[in-house]
This record gives structure tokens, sequence and C-alpha cells, in this order.
């Protein structure tokens, strides 16, 4: 790392935005050549193009469009994750792909764009001209289809030809261009540029850059790299490298692409000297990684014949892992162009990356296959592949190959060699070839097969011959005589099977009755044939041949092999077959069947009566009428009233004066017209006139004015003011309490003005005084402990901090980060990182690590930034400290170093970290940055490129940079990224906005939205944007003041409503978020608010009381078609049943009936919070009387069961209704002893036990032993108890009471998790050697947390640790759940 | 038609279901090999592995039923099941008990 640092080198942005300013190369020097007029034009005729089609683009959503994308996003998805994983495409799933777009009929812009950029290199196994004929041929039917063609369509082509090495005439290509009015672009002019290059023409490729350069295009390294080839391939070895240099003197730096350029035209020359020259002195210097380049040179010397130097570029090249993708292209592109010998060579270098016993080389097996190297080559692959043990079974594998491929003679020699070597030949390996034959109808290649097989010494079974063999034929008859006639007539008992099957299915039952009756036929059981027959029983009617055929099968020895019988044989048969026929077939054949068994009377045939008995059952059951159950329809009764919240009347400070002067002089009371008054004044934040007013009537002072006062005086900075209000009013040992933000307001100035004691005496008194804390006063606390980091108080910060965490007022992870803050301000790096560390150590969180990361790169210190990666590395990973490394190197603008991190081997996209840094640019509005994350990330195995432009045009449409989201739009085709239409929607709507042409087809379906938005004035969308922002900042407040505002100016965006009541409802800001929803209403015809918002509603109202409004909102919800989450539903519900309120209740039951499910509540919640709802309304029996009967049914009907009462009986518990308690005892008791019903009474036992009363638990568990039994609820009792802290006591005590029926792996695993939760080192430990006394075994789940949580308080861990990760285990014990569980 | 053969099918014993479900069966092996070898862990009633009559290969899972439902467990015990090479994933078929008692009921 100290190596990284000490080359930070100047800093030069190779963004292509600061081109423009350089000169261009000397190689481009020559004057110009005249820019066709026509281009000038085009300009035009695009920017009236799309906008004519705009008009008629305004159709509402249909399904085939959402369908589209639908279908796109599959067949990206497919293409992508096949490129990300392997980097390449199958030309299977290309072509499958293609034909499914084909069949939606009207294909996408970026549907065709992302098939046309799979015609290159990403399709290794094709050969090149193949590959451009399929490029050719998908464009030429997508364009037959309506596919509108944009430029980067043609640039995609072109990258095709490039990757193809496809012949064609660049200007040929520009005039096509040219005649569709698609105008050229930066990219179009380098992969033209490159195409000149490739033929070697340095003249063409001076024309493009003239062209370049007379549009003021900047010339990027891409044209240098080409230039590089042109110039050699021109023969001019000399100019080629001479490029390097002029490059640097343009200010480019040459970088991979270029070196590659420059070692493939060695190569192309067989120079291998001045290959190694340039790849050592590029070690030395820039440090690339070069294995993927080395890897192109080597393809690049095989091509030009110089195998001899391949195995020196070889051995340069370190096979990791994650070069295993790469090297198998290589692999797989050597082989298609028939050099298999040379690929077999890379692909045993891979041998040492055998893992787990799985075979490798495969792949290059089945490559060789299909492009039919010879037998005798591939014997020795498979030979040597087996030796190496790199692969177990070579020639199975390539004879699946050969089959699929349908090869038929490879098939037929890998057969016969994998006789000689012993290896088992099966009937059904001949099955793939026989299909194929059999589609061909090419009955000599049936023969063959048939003969081969013999040959090989394989019995071909029935199946064979039935499914692959008789379907060439009309019947088995012809079938047994073509195949005497042609040699290959082998009688065996599955041919004689697969005839009387054959000839049975296929309803020929007189042929059956002959072959049965035939002496030739040899022994064979009656039921290898007997569902064949049943079916031709079935097809026929002639009565007379069934009873023939059973007779046979009766009386002829040969049908019934095996004991006990032709009675059981016969009986056995007969059942089946009625058994077989739908009630309607036994209707129809009634008559017939009465006279087969007739008929089988006559014959003397008897069955056994169990046989006989089923039949009976069978046809008795057959009169059983259909049952039809129809799908009950979802309908909601009658609506609910709906209220409106009344709006409370604002005071007027003057007239309130004034009523309070006249009353003094009526002498009346005013007291509450004077706390109005002191209100009305803080409301205005005139501190001043309130004190006055305070002072003059300081008798009728109540509390509450006194409230405001101080709140008052500590907005105005007035501490002494206030505190001294504060000690006369609201002493410290008086039993009233300010409310918290009063206490908040003086924590915060006290801390501001120095006073620190009384700051934490205030403290201490909101702990004593009990005053709720919620989410905001813990963002209060941040605020305050944040503002004394800011002004780099370090004792102030660390104290207030130290009591707010140990008088247990607030433990989010947030308020810790000021503890490192006050060091960063300070500039005091080795505090920070102590504090950093000490953080992780006391509360598990690290914090600010990225800012310490910055600052550490910025001042240069090596040995800390050491440290901290160190540490990193240990607690996360080396994956997670490169990751910040990263971003701090990006941060702080050193780009060079931020590469070298992010090319680190092994290192893989990790989304989320992507995604926290991109936000954390676009948030702050660092484009620069966010550029270079963009770019650096392009060869990170497994990004999302489409994810990463969306970022960077995400920041260019807050800033309403239509120039650089144009921009972004090029390097979108540079890199050859099909974007999403999500990404294309951005776009266009940016270039939109901004009054720009959208050069491409934009996806339909988002065109309704992008209509709204035009509708709304340029002016509105800026406040529009500001609101959204905010929000996104959670400033809701000051989003809310904005939307004030603006309102009544113009109309918001339908989306814009959403999010702002979502925000407001997040902070809590429930009047303003239902103000904004009613305009939103008024505004937007049918505005609804969507699922998650408007469960938010629900629990902010249940919050307030609002319950009849949260339950209009629920109705509302349900009508519309929302579900509402889970947690609303269940607030909603018990604070229902908290107040009794059982009319809502029942209402509510109703609205929930069918879709409990889907929202995820138990159909219990409903039952007991009516249970409850009646005991709140003193009525116990009725809530007996409804529960008792849900409960015996629920044990019945598994589906919507309600069965357990745990809930009713906390909540009785917990509030001390002891009759309530004993009575639900008493009918818990009833249930298990009369119903054997156990599920209550384990809940009354649970309950007990989380009580904590030992006794009733006992005496319990010794009337109702059984209820032990529930062993499923006792674990998840346990699993929640550990979900908690605090809860330890509820396991031990269940272990006191039932030890013998616990598992005790499980038991003692919560038990330690709960102290681990608890932070009880002692306990934990006690635990541990309680386990290891009773030789418990515990799972490696627990024995890793057991051991994070001892290194974590810094105890030494007793034990190996588990080596794989947390996840892994969690995983394993997942999987071992459900394995136990099925 | 169904839905009468569906509740026929409900009124008797369940003849058709099958006890295990085995996937990842290697290409090379056929139904025969199979049944070779479950029975070693009892004796096996049927053994049904779909092929594609398109192709001549089979879909890669099968179906087997043992003569005797005890002999699941002993299937049960052993992990892995290696078959040629390759290890199959086995996943108990789920018995439906309960149809039956449902049916009792109504």
């Amino acid at each position: 790392m100290a190596a990284l640092l000490s080359s930070a080198g100047r800093l030069r942005a190779l963004c292509s935005r600061l081109l423009p300013f350089l000169r261009p190369p000397a190689a481009a020097a020559r004057p110009p050549a005249p820019v066709s007029k026509n281009i000038m034009y085009q300009v035009r005729f695009l920017t009236v193009a799309p906008q004519e089609k705009g008009s008629v683009k305004e159709e509402p959503i249909s399904e085939i469009q959402t369908r589209r994308t639908w279908q796109f996003d599959w067949a990206l998805n497919k293409l992508d994750t096949s490129v990300r994983k392997t980097g390449r495409i199958p030309k299977a799933l290309l072509l499958k792909v293609f034909h499914e777009i084909c069949k939606t009929g009207c294909p996408g812009s970026n549907q065709t764009l992302l098939l046309l950029r799979s015609c290159g290199a990403l399709l290794p196994e094709v050969l090149s001209p193949e590959r451009t004929e399929l490029a050719h041929m998908i464009w030429d039917k997508m364009k037959e289809l309506g596919a509108v063609y944009d430029t980067s369509h043609y640039n995609a082509l072109l990258k095709v030809y490039l990757q193809n090495e496809h012949k064609f005439s660049p200007t040929e290509f520009l005039a096509r261009m040219e005649e569709t009015n698609v105008q050229p672009n930066r990219v179009t002019y380098q992969r033209l540029i490159a195409a000149y290059c490739n033929e070697g023409d340095i003249e063409g490729a001076s024309k493009i850059l003239g062209f370049m350069k007379n549009k003021d295009l900047p010339i990027t390294e891409a044209v240098f790299s080409s230039l590089v080839k042109g110039h050699a391939r021109s023969g001019d070895m000399k100019s080629a490298e001479n490029i390097l240099s002029v490059m640097r003197m343009a200010g480019v730096e040459p970088g991979p692409d270029t070196y590659l350029s420059l070692l493939n035209v060695y190569a192309e020359k067989g120079d291998a000297d001045s290959i190694k020259k340039t790849l050592e002195e590029v070690e030395k210097t820039e440090g690339y990684l070069m294995d993927r380049i080395l890897m192109q040179v080597i393809f690049s010397l095989a091509k030009a014949g110089y195998p001899q130097y391949i195995e020196d570029i070889k051995e340069r090249i370190r096979f990791e892992r994650e070069l295993i993708p790469d090297a198998m292209n290589l692999c797989l592109t050597l082989i298609t162009h028939g050099f298999e010998d040379i690929s077999f060579r890379i692909l045993k270098s891979l041998n040492h990356l055998s893992r787990d016993n799985v075979d490798q080389g495969s792949f290059f097996l089945q490559h060789c296959v299909n492009r039919d190297v010879p037998v005798k080559k591939l014997k020795q692959f498979c030979n040597e592949l087996k030796e190496a043990k790199m692969h177990s079974a070579p020639l199975p594998f390539i004879l699946r190959c050969a089959l699929e491929a349908n090869k038929s003679a490879l098939a037929i020699d890998v057969m016969k060699m994998m006789k000689e070597e012993g290896l088992p030949l099966r009937p059904h390996y001949s099955w793939p070839l026989l299909v194929r034959f059999q589609k061909e109808k090419n009955l000599k290649g049936v023969f063959e097969v048939l003969k081969v097989m013999h040959e090989l010494g394989v019995e071909l079974d029935t199946e064979t011959y039935t499914d692959y063999v008789f379907k060439n034929f009309a019947d088995s008859e012809t079938a047994r005589a073509q195949l005497k006639k042609n040699d290959c007539l082998f009688e065996t008992v599955g041919l004689s099977v697969a005839e009387i099957r054959y000839e049975a299915a296929h309803g020929r039952l007189n042929n059956v009755l002959s072959l049965l009756s035939s002496a030739s036929t040899p022994p064979i059981d009656a039921r290898q044939f007997r569902n064949s027959l049943i079916l031709g029983f079935k097809s026929s009617d002639d009565v007379h041949l069934w009873s023939k055929i059973t007779e046979l099968l009766y009386k002829d020895e040969r049908y019934c092999l095996t004991p006990p019988g032709p009675t059981e044989a016969v009986g056995y048969f007969l059942y089946h077959l009625i058994d077989s026929m739908s009630d309607s077939e036994v209707q129809a054949k009634e008559e017939r069947l009465r006279q087969y068994f007739h008929q089988l009377k006559k014959m003397n045939i008897v069955i056994p009566t169990t046989h006989y008995s089923g039949i009976c059952r069978l046809l008795d059951s057959s009169q059983v009428p259909e049952l039809i159950k129809g799908a009950r329809l979802l309908s909601l009764k009658k609506s609910l009233p709906t209220d409106n919240i009344p709006e409370s009347a604002k005071s007027d400070v003057s007239a309130l004066e004034e009523k309070l002067e006249k009353r003094k002089a009526e002498n009346q009371p005013i007291t509450d017209v004077l706390k109005q008054l002191i209100h009305a004044l803080c409301e205005e934040e005139n501190m001043q006139k309130a004190l006055e007013v305070k002072a003059k009537y300081e008798p009728d002072m109540v509390v509450g004015g006194y409230a405001a006062l101080i709140n008052l005086c500590c907005r105005h900075d007035n501490v002494e003011e206030a505190m001294n209000l504060k000690e006369k009013v609201f002493p410290k040992n008086s039993p009233v309490a300010l409310d918290t933000g009063k206490y908040i307001a003086l924590v915060e100035v006290l801390g501001k003005h120095g006073r620190l004691e009384d700051a934490i005496n205030i403290l201490t008194e909101m702990k004593e005084k009990d005053v709720p804390i919620s989410d905001r006063t813990v963002a209060s606390f941040f605020r305050i402990l944040n503002a004394a980091a800011t002004r780099g108080e370090v004792e102030t910060v660390n104290r207030l901090h130290e009591t707010i965490v140990n008088l247990g007022l607030a433990e989010t992870a947030v308020l810790h980060s000021p503890l490192i803050t006050v060091h960063l301000e300070k500039d005091d790096m080795p505090a920070a990182l102590e504090a950093l560390i000490n953080c992780y150590k006391k509360y598990g969180k690290i914090l600010q690590l990225h800012n310490i990361y910055c600052r550490l790169i910025e001042k240069g210190d090596a040995d800390l930034l050491q440290k901290v990666s160190d540490f990193i590395s240990r607690e996360y990973g080396d994956m997670m400290a490169l990751y910040d490394l990263f971003f701090a190197f990006l941060q702080t603008g050193k780009y060079k170093e931020a590469r070298k991190v992010i090319e680190t081997p092994g290192l893989r996209a990790h989304s989320g970290r992507l995604q926290w840094f991109a936000k954390k640019c676009i948030s702050s509005n660092q484009m620069e940055t966010l550029e270079h994350l963009v770019e650096l990330t392009q060869n990170l195995f497994e990004c999302d490129r489409d994810e990463m432009y969306y970022y960077l045009l995400q920041l260019c449409e807050n800033n309403g940079d239509w120039g650089k989201a144009e921009a972004v739009w090029t390097k979108i085709q540079e890199e050859n990224v099909v974007p999403r239409a999500k990404t294309l929607t951005l776009l266009a709507d940016i270039l939109e906005k901004n009054g720009q042409v959208v050069p491409f087809e934009v996806p339909k379906f988002v065109l309704k939205v992008r209509h709204e938005d035009t509708r709304s004035s340029s002016a509105s969308n800026v406040e529009e944007r500001k609101i959204r922002m905010l929000c996104k900042k959670n400033n809701a407040k000051e989003a809310y003041n904005i939307f004030l505002k603006m309102q009544g100016k113009n109309e918001f965006h339908y989306r814009s409503y959403g999010t702002l009541i979502k925000a407001l409802l997040t902070q809590n800001c429930l009047e303003e978020a239902i103000e904004v929803k009613h305009i939103a209403e008024t505004h937007i015809k049918g505005f609804t608010l969507n699922s998650a918002a408007s469960s938010l509603l629900i629990i902010s109202q249940v919050r307030r009381d609002y319950l009849k409004d949260a339950v209009a909102v629920l109705k509302e919800m349900l009508d519309n078609g929302l579900l509402p989450t889970r947690p609303a539903v269940i607030a909603l519900t018990q604070t229902l049943a908290e107040k009794g309120d059982l009319k809502n209740l029942q209402a509510l039951k109703n609205m929930l009936e069918d879709i409990t499910k889907s929202v995820g509540v138990s159909a219990s919640l409903i039952a007991n919070a009516i249970a409850l709802a009646h005991t709140k309304n003193n009525d116990l029996d009725a809530a007996v009387e409804y529960l008792e009967p849900l409960l015996i049914s629920g044990a019945q009907n598994p589906d919507q069961a309600v069965r357990n009462i745990s809930y009713l009986l906390r909540k009785v518990s917990e509030e001390g209704l002891e009759p309530a308690l004993e009575k639900f005892g008493v009918m818990a008791e009833r249930l298990a002893s009369q119903f054997g019903i156990y599920r209550p009474v384990t809940d009354l036992f649970l309950q007990y036990v989380s009580a904590d009363r030992v006794d009733d638990a006992r005496s319990l568990i010794q009337r109702c032993g059984a209820l032990v039994e529930e062993k499923r609820t006792l674990v998840t009792f346990m699993a929640r108890s550990a979900s908690k802290p605090g809860q330890a006591k509820k396991i031990e005590t269940l272990l006191e009471l039932i030890p013998e029926h616990l598992d005790m792996e499980t038991a003692y695993r919560y038990l330690m998790r709960c102290y681990e939760l608890d932070g009880d080192v002692a306990s934990v430990k006690a635990v541990y050697e309680k386990t290891k006394a009773k030789n418990i075994q515990l799972h490696e789940l627990s024995l890793k947390s057991l051991a994070a949580f001892l290194k974590k308080v810094g105890e030494p861990v007793p034990f190996t640790e588990p080596p794989e990760t947390f996840k892994f285990y969690v995983e394993k014990w997942r999987k071992r759940r459900s394995e136990e569980a099925s | 038609m169904a839905a009468a053969s569906a509740v026929r099918a409900a009124g008797r014993p369940s003849r058709r279901l099958f006890d295990i479900f085995v996937a990842e069966v290697p290409w090379t092996v056929s139904s025969k090999e199979l049944k070779e070898y479950f029975s070693q862990f009892g004796s096996v009633q049927r053994c049904q592995l779909p092929f594609d009559k398109d192709t001549g290969f089979h879909r890669r899972y099968c179906w087997i039923k043992f003569s005797n439902p005890q002999d699941v467990q002993n299937v049960f015990q052993k992990d892995p099941h290696i078959l040629e090479g390759a290890k199959l994933t086995l996943k108990q078929q789920p018995h439906r008990r309960h149809n039956q008692r449902k049916n009792q009921s109504e």
C-alpha cells in the first residue's frame, strides 16, 4: 500500500471531455478532408423526424408493449448472465432469444441492439464470417419487423464488423447511414478508423480523423490504438511504435488497449523479442494486469503461425480462478480456428484450479466435437485428461456431445472406444440416434443403429422398440418383416414384449391375441404389458376379444410367472382396468362390462374376494356426482364513512392581547388566554415580547406556557433565561416533566454554551423522569453530538455520548460516529483511528471509515492507512478493505491508484457497495468522481454496466446537464452496453426536458408518464426536482414548505406527491401528509397512494389514535386493489382490540378475510384481537364463546386456522387481568383434556414461563403433561426469546421445567444467543462450559457466533473457530432445518 | 371428468404416489440402473424416469416408489448418494394423508 501511495503521480483526467483542447496527433495532421455537406443537413433532418414521430406515439399502454419490456428483461437477463458469468454467449441461446423476440412481432430498439452486439467476439464458438452473417440476418429481420435504427445500432454493427475482421467499405457504410438520416458520432468515427487500420489503410483513417477534428471531437486512446495497428499493417513498424510518444505528446497516456495493439502487431510479425521487451517495460512502469492481454497475444501468435512463441507467453500468465472465463474463451476461440492442440495446452494450465472433483475440460471436449475434431485426436485428449485427473469420464461425455450434436458416426465410434475401455453401454444410448433417424425418415440409419448396438453386445430393451423403432412402421408386423429383411431382427424378450405392448396400445386386440397364442412367444409376466393392454381394452368394444385375452392370461402359464398365481393376476388386472376408467367411461361401457363379466364367468375365471370388493367399491364410487367448487368472489361490503380531520384555528397575537386586557379589566380568569398568547408569541418567534408578557402576568402563568417559553429561549440561544425558567418551574426533584423536545432544546443550547455538567444533568433527568425517546429524539441527540464534534470539543462529545449511551437513552449506530468526527475535525488521525477501532470493539459498528481513509490518503500517511486496511481486512475480509480503499482513492481524485485497486485479481462487483458510493456522488453532486467510478469499473467482474450508467444519468438529471447525458449515451455505445428501458427513458427525459432531440426510439410504455411531465412548465420541474431531492435526504419538512409555496401555481407529477407523502409520514408529520394527499386528490383525478405509503399512513393514524380514519384508508386501499403491509394491519388490529372496538374489528375481519395469507398475518391474529376486545369490554363469556369453537375447528381445518392464543394471553397477563387469564386458562385446559387440542394450553404454559410464574407453569405441566409434545411451538418460543436481549430467563426456566422434552442442542444454542445479546460474558461462558460438560454438540453456527462474540469482548476463544463465513453457516443451518422439516 | 376422477382418487388409498423424487440423474443411467441402486435400501416397486421423446435423452429426474414405505427412511440415512460419479439430489415426496382424512370428515 505504501508503494501505491509513493507512486501517486500527477493526475490527468483521461476524460474525453478534456480532450477537445488537445492538438490532433501528427499522423492525422494532414489537411482535413472537407466535411460532406450532407452531414450538416442531417442535423436538421434529425431534429425534425423524431418530433413528428412523437405526436403519433401518444397512445395508451397496450398489453403487448408491457409484455415486450418484460420479454426484453427476460432476454437481457439471459444474455447478460451468460456474458457476465462466462464472457460469451452460446449460439443456441442467441438464436433462441432472437426467435422469441421475432415472435412478439415488434422488436424494441434495445432488443435489436442487444442481439446485434452479441454477434461479435461474444460468440467464440462460431467462425467470424458466420457471425457477421448472423448479424446481417438479424439486422434485416428486425428491420422487416419494424425496428428503427439509430446511431447506437450502426455503431454496434461496426463493432461486430471489427471483432469479426469483416472486410467492408467504411465510406459505403457512412453513406448508408446518411441515406437513412442517422448521424455518425465520435464512436462511429473511431470504429471507422479502426476499420481502415485493420486493412492498413492509413490514408482512409486520416480522412476520418479529419472529420473528427472538424467536428471538434476528442481523439481518444481507442483511436491511437487503431493507428498503431494501421501503421503496422501498412508495413511501417516505425510509425506504429512512434504512436505511443505521439499520444503522450497529445496528453493521452497509453493504456492497456494501446499496448495490446502494439503487442498484437509484434505477434503478427512473429517478433518475440519486441513482445518480450514491451511486456517487461509495461510491467515495470505501468503495473497493469497483463494476463488478459497476454491471452489475446497468444491468439494473434497462433493465427499468424508462430506457435513456437506461445509457450513463453503462456508462462507469463498467472492462471488464477478469476481468469477461468477468459481462458475458456481463448480455448474455444483457438478450437474454432483449428488450433485445438494449442488450446489443449492452455486447458492443461488450468489443471491446478480444479476443485471438489468437478470435471474440467468438458467445454473443451464439447467444442472439439462440435468443430469435428478427428476421433483420433479426441481420444488422445480424453486419455490425457483422464491421466491428468482433470476429467473422470471423458468418453461418456463426448458420447453425449456427439449424440446431442447429431453426429451419429462419431457417437458410434465413441461407443466402440467405450467398449474397448470396458465401459458399460446401454440401450438408451441409441435413442437420440434413433430419434434423429426417425425424424429424417431414414430407415437405413435405424437399421444401422440396431445392427451396431447388437455388434456392441447391447441387448435393446422393450422401450427402444416401442418408443423409437416401431414408430417408423405401420405396425409391429411390418416392423418385424423389415427388420428381418435388413438383417437386424434379434429375437429377445424385449422385442416380444414390445410387440404385444405396441399392438395393445394401438387397440389391435386381434393382433395381441395372436401374439399371445403364438408358440414362439417367450414367457412374459403379464404385468410387463398390463398398462398397454388396459389401453387396448378401453379403445376396443369387442367384448369377445377381451374375454379371449383374459382367458389366455388366466390359463397360459407363460403369462403368470410369479406366484401367487393366475387368480391373483387376473383379479389385479380387472381391478386396474376398472380403476383406469373414468366414471363416464364406466357408465358408457356398463353394458359391455356386464357381458364381459358374464363371459369370464362362463370361462370359469375367478378372482380373490379382496379384488372383488375393490372392484365393487370402484364401481360404486363412479356414481359420485361431480363436485364443483367455485371460487368465492372477493367482494367487499358497503363502504365505511370517512371523516375529515378538522383544522385547528390559528390565533392572532393582537386579538389575544386585546382579549387578555379585557378579561383582566373585567377581573375574569385569564390563564387560558394568557397561555394562548404566549404560544402565539412563541410561534411568531418574539422572545422579547413573550418574556415581557410573562413578567407582567407571572401569577397567572401555567406550566404549558413556561414550557413554550423555555423552548423559545433555547431557540434564541438565551441559555440563562431558559435554565432559570426550567429550574423555577420544572426543578429536578419535581414530578412534573417537560416534553422530550424541550429537554433536547435545553441540552443543545447548554452544550453549545459549554455548560457540559448542566447538559449531563438534564440528560440524567430525562432518564429519571422516563421521558419518551422517539426516533426523532435520537436524531436530535445525533445533531447535538455532531455539533460538538464539528466544534472539535472532544470532552463534550465523549461525555455527552457516554451519558446518552449509559443511560440507555439511545442505541443507534449513528450516535457513535461523532466520537470519530471530533478527531477528524481536529485532524488528529491516530486518535480518530483509535476511536474507530474502539467503536467497533464496544458497539460492533464501523463508522466514518470512508472519511478516515480519505483523510489519510490526503495526508499521505501510509502507516496509518496500512493499519486501518489491515484492521478492516481482518474483520470484514479483503474485498471490503479493497472497496474502501478504492472509494477513498476515487474521492480524493487519485484515479491511477484507484484503478490499481479495482484491478486487483479476484475482485468482483459488489453492487451494494458500488451503489453506496454512486449514490453518495449523486447526492453530493460529484460528477467527476462518479464518472471515474463508472470508467474504472468497466472491467470489473460481474459489474452491471447499465446500472453504472444509470447512476451517471441520474446525476445528469439532477443538474439538468443534457450535454453530459448525451456524452453518456455515446459512452454506452462505445462500451457496447445495451441499456435497459429504464435507462433509455431517463436519458430521453433529460434530453426532452432540456429541449433536446431524442436521437433514438423511446421505450413506449413510459410515454404516458412523460406526457404528464410535459404538461407542467419547466419552471415547476426545478421545484419538483428539489422536492424529490429533499425527500430523498429525509428533509420532508423543507420539501413540504416548498410544496406549499408552489401550491396553486403548478400541478405536480403523480409520483412526486407519493414521494412527498411517504417522506412526511416517515418523519411522523401526519397532518402535513394528509394535507398533501388532499391536494393531490383535487389535482389528479383518481389519485391513489401506493401500498407502502398508504400503509405508512395507517400506521401514523393508529399512532395518533385516528382509528376510524385508519380503517377508512385500509378500506380504500382494498377497493383500489392494493395490499396493506403486515405491520399496518397488525398495528391497526391490535389497537382496535386494545380499545375494545368490536364493531370496527368485525369490519376489519370481513375486509381481510380473503387476504390474510397474502398480507402475511395469521388467522389467529384477528381472532385473538376480537377475544381481547370482548375482554376489554368486560365480557369474558363472550370472549370464550367466540374463541373456543374457532380453536376446535381450527385444529381440524388446516387452512385459515385459528390455533394459538399467545397474543391474547400475553396481553391479559401484562395488564394484570387475572380473572381473564384464569378464564382462558380453564378454556385451554378444557380443549386439551376434551378435544386433545394442546396448542392453547401450551401457549398458557409459555405465558407463565414468560411472566416468570414458575409455580403456575409447573402445576400446569403436571395437569396437562402432553403439552410438551407441541415441539414446534416450544422451539419457536425459544427462537423468539433469543431475538431480543434480556430474555435468557425464559429459556432457563424451560430448561428447568421440561429438560427432557427439549432438544438440548437447540435449547442451549438459543440460550447462548440470549446471553450474547445481553452481552453477558460470564453467562455465555458458563453456558458453553455446560454444553461441554453435558456433551452437547453445538452447531457450527453457534460456535461461529460464540467465537465472534468472545472476540468482540476481547476474550480468548477456547475452541477452533469454524473457518467459513457466518453466512455460510446460516445457510447450512437453514438447509438442515428445511431438510428436517420436509 | 377431471374433477370426478380426482374425487375417486382421493377416495382410495394412494397408489400412484411416489416416495422419492430424484434430480440430477446422470444421463448415462437408465431406470434399470436406478432401480438397482435403490434396491440396496429396500424393494423398489416403481421407478419412473421420463424421457424426452423428441431428443431421446431423459430429463435428468425420476421418481422412486418402494414396496414398503419404511424403506424410504433407509434411503435418507445415507448422504450423499453418488451414482456413476454424479451426486443425486433427493427429495422425499409429501404423503397426502390429510387428503384422506379430509374426505372422511366431509
